[in-house]
């Protein structure tokens, strides 16, 4: 049956070129998402999984990587809905001048990564959606479920928590 | 949009093309420092995020998805390898289970009881209507109405398991059988023909009449089927009798 065997394959195409386009910036999705490296392998694969066997669902390839993230993000709630522990709090005050500059002064990427490390996954992820998916608050808002004012406040928090750590960091090295 | 908006904003979305943002930055120098600032760490910060993939990790996901498909075509194909399977059983069981329904039916049984009695088709002399009436009621069979017309033989039988009345009479000239099976219940009238033999099966009074012949019309069946429905059943048949 030629028709289906066609089908077939420009499903598999199709599937190909997804997983050869977005499989690396998924994977540092999801690596942000649980800082585990392993476990980033794993969604990753349970991701891509599940997209191929709902591939019919996507009718836009431009879609494609706002789809699998909302995927991804489904997949790691369900692994670590019980495994959060985000309880620090932090206010939502505009830093002095001096905290504001200390990020760019103060560290290289392994720096950031560390203090990225230590963020609560609720600045975490949405930091992710925008700085890795390239996701607008409006296109994060519509993927978590949240008014975009809220996501706003979040990665406003997200940055200044950020910079706060590396601050923090800076200071301790005297490099402020 | 004053400092404290733009600062706002900016900490939300240092990447923003909003044309208020831009306009207070080029209006604003203190601002257009933060936005400086704020630009460097956002590249700081992607520069961070841009963590190494492992090696071959598209390569394992597409074989991740080729193992997982092959595995379910797999379980389907054996799906249906399972339902192709029950399928032969069910049609094979049912085959056999029709053919050996079909070598216990009363046509194939009174076929196969023709040979033993095949010298009674050339009697031509009518027999008394008394010696009939005996034979079916040797059967347990009481006669309700006249006899047909020019019975030559009367005898009683084993077709197969059933205890029957093999009697003959003349139609037109031909030998017609009848065998009548006291207590053989059948559903319906089945006519058939085989092995030289055509007939009917018809289910009369408390059993069975089953009338065949060898080159015989149609009308003399018809006429044999009557003739000892009448005799079986009496003048009202059964719908009467029952009343």
């Amino acid at each position: 049956m030629p028709p289906v065997h066609k089908d077939v394959n420009s499903k598999q195409r199709q599937y190909e070129a997804m997983v050869r386009a977005w499989s690396a910036d998924l994977y540092r999705f999801a690596f942000w998402l649980c800082r585990n490296e392993a476990l980033a392998q794993d969604l990753v694969q349970e991701t891509f999984l599940r997209a191929w066997k709902n591939l019919d669902a996507l009718r836009d390839a431009e879609l494609a990587k706002p789809w699998l993230i909302t995927i991804l993000r489904r997949e790691h709630a369900r692994l670590y809905e019980r495994k959060r522990f985000d309880t620090v709090e932090l206010d939502d005050t505009v830093p002095e001048d001096t905290a504001w500059a200390s990020p760019e002064r103060s560290g290289d990427a392994a720096h950031v990564r560390d203090a990225m490390m230590k963020l609560p996954n609720k600045y975490r992820e949405p930091l992710a959606m925008q700085v890795l998916g390239g996701m607008s608050c409006d296109e994060i808002a519509a993927a978590t479920e949240q008014q975009p004012g809220a996501v706003m406040t979040q990665l406003f928090r997200a940055r200044q928590r950020l910079k706060s750590l590396l601050g923090g960091r800076a200071a301790a090295e005297g490099a402020l | 949009m004053d400092c404290l908006q733009f600062r706002r904003q900016l900490m939300a979305e240092p990447r923003s093309h909003d044309p208020q943002l831009l306009a207070h930055r080029e209006e604003c120098p203190a601002c257009q420092a933060f936005w400086l600032r704020t630009q460097h760490f956002e590249d700081q910060l992607e520069q961070a995020m841009d963590v190494p993939v492992p090696a071959g990790l598209a390569d394992r996901i597409l074989l991740a998805q080729a193992t997982d498909a092959r595995r379910r075509q797999m379980v389907r194909r054996r799906g249906w390898l399972a339902v192709a399977a029950s399928i032969l059983i069910a049609v094979g069981g049912g085959t056999v289970m029709w053919r050996q329904a079909q070598s216990h039916s009363l046509p194939v049984l009174a076929v196969a009881h023709m040979p033993k009695e095949i010298s009674a088709l050339a009697l031509t002399a009518a027999i008394p209507d008394s010696m009939v009436t005996e034979g079916f009621a040797e059967r347990g069979t009481t006669m309700r109405g006249p006899m047909p017309l020019h019975v030559t033989y009367v005898h009683d039988c084993q077709v197969g398991p059933y205890r029957a009345v093999h009697v003959v009479s003349r139609v037109d000239g031909q030998p017609v059988v009848a065998l009548y099976m006291p207590g053989k219940m059948t559903d319906k009238p089945e006519h058939f023909s085989r092995g030289g033999w055509t007939g009917r099966e018809i289910p009369l009074n408390d059993g069975t009449l089953v009338v065949l012949a060898q080159h015989a019309s149609p009308d003399a069946l018809d006429q044999a089927e009557a003739g000892w429905r009448m005799a079986i059943d009496g003048p009202g048949g059964p719908s009467l009798t029952s009343i």
